[in-house]
């Protein structure tokens, strides 16, 4: 039988607020253990919670870039359960009434737009962290410093059918978070992590199967890894006559297996209940629709149009959309309207990225700019000067604040197109080389390379190559 | 019935075979109290529009030396609270 | 010099007739007299006291402006955190807990200069009303030693009954100020829910906790009750709102004031002591000019129910925190995470913590919310409702505080629902959120009455300036009794 995959994602993304979201310690990653908290966030006796704005405000940001409704008046919620990473022994999390729900996203899947449900976004706190000490240490180790780091969780709806679907998404995610300044989107610090839900079902059927949840995937290449191990699990399970039971599974991307970790019956009671330490959250309606407006055209939205208005490719457009300001400068050469996408993009992701990486340079430290840029490159696009003259200008004009032209002309770097002139040129050359013209008609194609060097040193370099090779061709072929 | 061990296990609470017996019988009769209540309208979601929360703003500060926060922890071992080994 | 009240210590101090050390000797003297008597205290912080009283001597001959509360000792039930001091909740669960932070309530203290003398005893995490649960010993009712102060805050009330300080701090969640000041005989304020900065106070059910005052006259708690009120940056369900001096503003006018006698309050199983009692208080204000009304409040009989399911399931909440990992107890042997929180947790809580705790998770357990907890916060807000109808017409209400005076020890601690019968009275006020005051009112006996006069929220002023009136017509309420 064939099947096909279901897959939901619950991501959690740490916020970049400066404090943690119900303390003003320190949100800050990688410090010395235990020295980023207080009686609040390791759960004291007597301390209350205070509730950070801007973790509401970025929440709701992401709410308006996943085209959610805002529940502008909202509560939080207390999860019950013992962790020794849980100082409470209760997380605070929003239950019935989330900050923004009812949303989706549009992303670009292998060429393809597709659009995906989003459930749900709601604010929470991060719990601690457990160190497991060496072989001379039977316990564990627990360092408080993550507890209460602002967390938004966004909960899709079941719409992925392929792990490349969910990859997509969680890359189009954490564009998104990264544009909006709501993450710093640091996988390997953790600030990104998802749990993944899975379940197969007989292809065309429109029920969905047993879904199984994973824990612990912590890269988006882990989560392609975790979705095919899991799906063809239960795709060999139901072709063995079993059944698929409702479990939690923990994933181990070294050994790319999942093990059991719950089941069912031993599925937590977290006893929800409303949190009686925060009042209602009530957001001003002016505040969300100020948070509206402060959104501009997202990530996965430009890669759309690249791809469709420009013809860029998505691989291409998604690496410049990954930098915001090469995503500016390709949208300020495109302004300009003097150069073509392909040729915009092909420099920005060559001469220019290679110049930020050997650099560490931003280009807003240069005197370039991209009406400069654009303006370069229609002159290659013209044919008035050659790509290795225009790189020559290029290298100027990132020191230098100068006019492009004035550059090309005080450097002699006017190509010749005239084909009168280059006809000449060539008639010299061949009557000059007749060795090599000798050599090319017995068939040494290779002497082509040198007759058309020939020509550019008699043009003093300034001769148009491709010009040049038709008209040497043209004579040699006569 | 309530089942007193479920309860127990929940709140991490152990109890002996007689203090499960007592623990039931208080817990009956209480719950038989308490639980003659009025049947009310449901008005939604606990949430009280008239008293909003006033936000943080967010600015951070750091208060506390690690050692007055763990002065009060069981066991410790560099910096940090111990625990049984656990896996996550 | 003990005996005085709050307001007289301060004017003697202010007029230089006596110093603080002299008043801060003078009470540790009581309190080494009577106290392994009357039991209230779990830690006396007696060097601390005298070098604070000495401090603000010093202050004073320096000529420094001090608050009325300067050089006045006030002692702090043990669930208030004190920074560097042991607050126990009069648990084993927190035996040695030495918080590094003070509540917000101890900051305003220290900042008007009070004597802190210690901590005094109460039921284990409040949970109780006659202060038997507590894990380090009995608190005794100073008016009969074989009878309990009432609880949670029995301590408190106890005392400053004792006359072992003229202040205390107390917390009431079902009532915890105000029957232990009804059993002791003294004066207690259950503040509005939002006026005094919870941040601190180890929470038993955080939305209806309230830290309060007792004293031996209603001046002497307004002048503590102004000292604490306000809003504070660390408690989100603190009220922002401006409050006036409560002590300055003491008027004793009743000429108009509605007082409203809610009919449910004086059904079967209060005692008919205390009804003669109640209704003697009110026909004295009745002859000061204040018109009494009777009211009805249909949905009294439900508010213990809702008490204990909304009480009892966010303490289920609250209490997880001891667990044996971070802070307080834990059990000596203990195989893996499991058996340490079990262990833990079973030998650190008694009986009646670990009832609530149960019940707690009980109502809150998938497939009972709906029928207990979401029941219980809809009757919350119809009783909420039908107090405010109640002052659409009256400006203040006067029941009994409990349904009958001083139990003796041991005589309920067999029996739970008994036990939480006691506060029948006063669990309402608590979950609409409501200010109430309990007063002396007469006596069966040696056993002192209390009266509750419950008022709108934020109405402190008019409950307060109502018992002043009958406190001046009764000759004052200072009576300390023979400790015997």
């Amino acid at each position: 039988m064939e099947y096909e995959i279901v897959v939901g994602l619950e991501v959690h993304a740490e916020l970049n607020t400066k404090s943690k979201i119900y303390c003003e310690c320190h949100n800050a990653f990688g410090l010395e253990v235990n020295t980023q908290c207080c009686p609040i966030c390791m759960g004291m006796p007597g301390t209350l919670p205070t509730l950070n704005e801007q973790v509401v405000e970025k929440a709701i940001k992401m709410g308006h870039a996943l085209h959610c409704d805002i529940n502008r008046i909202c509560k939080q919620d207390r999860k019950n359960y013992f962790y020794p990473d849980l100082p409470k022994a209760y997380q605070i999390s929003q239950f019935d009434v989330p900050l923004c729900e009812h949303g989706y996203v549009e992303v670009m899947v292998e060429g393809k737009v597709k659009k995906f449900g989003v459930t749900r976004i709601h604010i929470e706190e991060d719990a601690g962290k457990l160190l497991h000490g060496g072989e001379s240490f039977e316990g564990s180790l627990v360092d408080f410093n993550r507890c209460g780091v602002p967390l938004i969780e966004i909960v899709s709806e079941p719409d992925f059918r392929s792990s490349a679907d969910a990859k997509a998404y969680l890359e189009a995610l954490r564009s998104i978070l990264l544009y909006l300044d709501i993450s710093d989107g640091k996988m390997q610090e953790g600030s990104i992590r998802c749990d993944v839900n899975v379940s197969v079902r007989p292809k065309g059927s429109d029920t969905f199967g047993t879904r199984v949840e994973m824990k612990n995937v912590n890269t988006f290449s882990g989560a392609v890894r975790a979705i095919d191990y899991e799906a063809a699990r239960q795709i060999e399970v139901l072709e063995n006559g079993g059944t698929i039971e409702q479990e939690t599974r923990r994933w181990d991307d070294a050994k790319g297996v999942n093990i059991l970790l719950r089941s069912k019956e031993d599925a937590h009671d977290y006893r929800y209940f409303p949190e009686p330490d925060l009042p209602t959250i009530v957001v001003p309606q002016e505040k969300v629709d100020e948070l509206k407006a402060s959104i501009t055209e997202l990530p996965n939205l430009k890669v759309i149009r690249y791809v469709k208005e420009w013809g860029i490719s998505q691989t291409d457009a998604e690496t410049i959309i990954d930098n915001m300001e090469k995503s500016e400068w390709l949208e300020a050469m495109m302004k300009t309207g003097n150069c073509t996408a392909k040729a915009a993009a092909n420099w920005i992701l060559g001469d220019i990225s290679k110049y930020m990486n050997e650099t560490g340079k931003s280009l807003v430290e240069t005197k370039l700019t991209p009406e400069k840029m654009a303006e370069l490159i229609s002159y290659i696009e013209k044919g008035k000067i050659s790509n290795a003259a225009a790189k020559q200008v290029f290298e100027i004009l990132l020191t230098e604040d100068r006019n492009p032209m004035d550059v090309v002309k005080e450097k002699g770097l006017i190509q010749i197109s005239d084909e009168g002139a280059l006809e000449k040129v060539v008639a010299d050359v061949l009557a000059n080389n007749e060795k090599s013209v000798a050599d090319y008609k017995n068939g040494k194609t290779n002497a082509l390379g040198y007759l058309t060097g020939q020509c550019m040193k008699a043009t003093k370099g300034q001769g148009n190559p491709q010009k040049l090779k038709e008209l040497l061709l043209a004579a040699l072929e006569a | 019935m309530i089942d007193i061990k479920h309860i127990a296990k929940l709140s991490r609470l152990c109890v002996t075979e007689q203090e499960e017996e007592k623990f039931a019988k208080e817990m009956e009769n209480i719950v038989a109290m308490i639980q003659d209540l009025p049947q009310l309208d449901d008005t939604g979601a606990l949430m009280d529009p008239n008293q909003p929360m006033i936000l943080r703003e967010d600015t951070a500060q750091q208060h506390f030396k690690r050692d007055a926060l763990l002065q009060n922890a069981p066991q410790t071992k560099a910096g940090c609270v111990v625990v049984p080994k656990v896996v996550d | 010099m003990y005996q005085y009240t709050a307001a007289e210590l301060s004017s003697m101090l202010k007029k230089k007739e006596c110093s603080a050390v002299e008043v801060t000797e003078s009470v540790l003297g009581r309190i080494h007299a009577v106290d392994d008597k009357v039991g209230a205290f779990i830690t006396v912080t007696e060097e601390l006291a005298l070098q604070k009283a000495k401090q603000v001597d010093e202050k004073r001959v320096a000529g420094e402006a001090l608050h009325d509360l300067a050089g006045i000792p006030i002692a702090v039930k043990d669930n208030i955190c004190t920074k560097g001091v042991g607050t126990t909740c009069a648990s084993k669960m927190l035996e040695n807990f030495v918080p590094p932070y003070s509540a917000t309530v101890i900051e305003k203290l220290e900042r008007c200069d009070y004597v802190p003398v210690g901590k005094v005893n109460m039921d284990e995490f409040a949970m109780g009303s006659s202060t038997e649960t507590s894990y380090f010993k009995k608190t005794r009712n100073p008016n009969d030693l074989d009878r309990v102060p009432g609880g949670s805050s029995g301590g408190s009330a106890a005392c400053v009954s004792a006359g072992e300080v003229p202040l205390s701090l107390g917390s009431d969640t079902g009532g915890s100020i105000r029957l232990p000041a009804s059993y002791c005989g003294v004066v207690g304020l259950k503040p509005t829910y939002s006026s005094v900065s919870r941040y601190g106070l180890v929470a038993f059910a955080s939305s209806l906790d309230q830290i309060g005052p007792l004293g031996r006259s209603v001046a002497d708690v307004a002048m503590l009750y102004s000292a604490i009120c306000g809003r504070d940056n660390h408690d989100a369900t603190s009220a922002v709102r401006e409050y006036p001096d409560f002590a300055a503003s003491l008027q004793a006018d009743l000429k108009g004031k509605v007082i409203g006698l809610p009919k449910e309050y004086f059904g079967h199983g209060v005692s008919d002591k205390v009804k003669d009692a109640i209704m003697k208080m009110a026909h004295d204000l009745e002859q000061q000019g204040a018109v009494l009304k009777e009211v009805t409040l249909p949905s009294t009989d439900y508010a213990l129910n809702a008490y204990y399911i909304i009480s009892s399931a966010e303490a289920s909440s609250n209490l997880a925190r001891f667990d044996g990992v971070k802070y307080g107890f834990r059990a000596k042997d203990y195989n893996g995470l499991v058996d340490l929180y079990e262990k833990t947790r079973s030998e650190g809580f008694g009986d009646e913590v670990k009832r609530r705790i149960m019940l707690g998770t009980f109502v809150l357990s998938s497939g009972y919310y709906d029928a207990y907890y979401k029941r219980a916060k809809l009757l919350q807000q119809k009783i909420t409702a039908e107090f405010h109808n109640a002052f659409e017409a009256c400006d203040v209400l006067l029941t009994p505080t409990a349904p009958d005076t001083a139990f003796k020890i041991g005589e309920n601690i067999g029996d739970p629902l008994k036990m939480y019968a006691t506060d029948i009275c006063t669990v309402t006020v608590n979950i609409a959120g409501l200010p109430a005051l309990s007063v002396p009112c007469g006596y069966d006996g040696a056993l002192p009455i209390g009266c509750q006069l419950i008022g709108a929220k934020f109405s402190e002023q008019n409950l307060l300036n109502t018992a002043f009136a009958y406190e001046q017509s009764v000759g004052g309420f200072n009576r300390i009794p023979q400790i015997r």
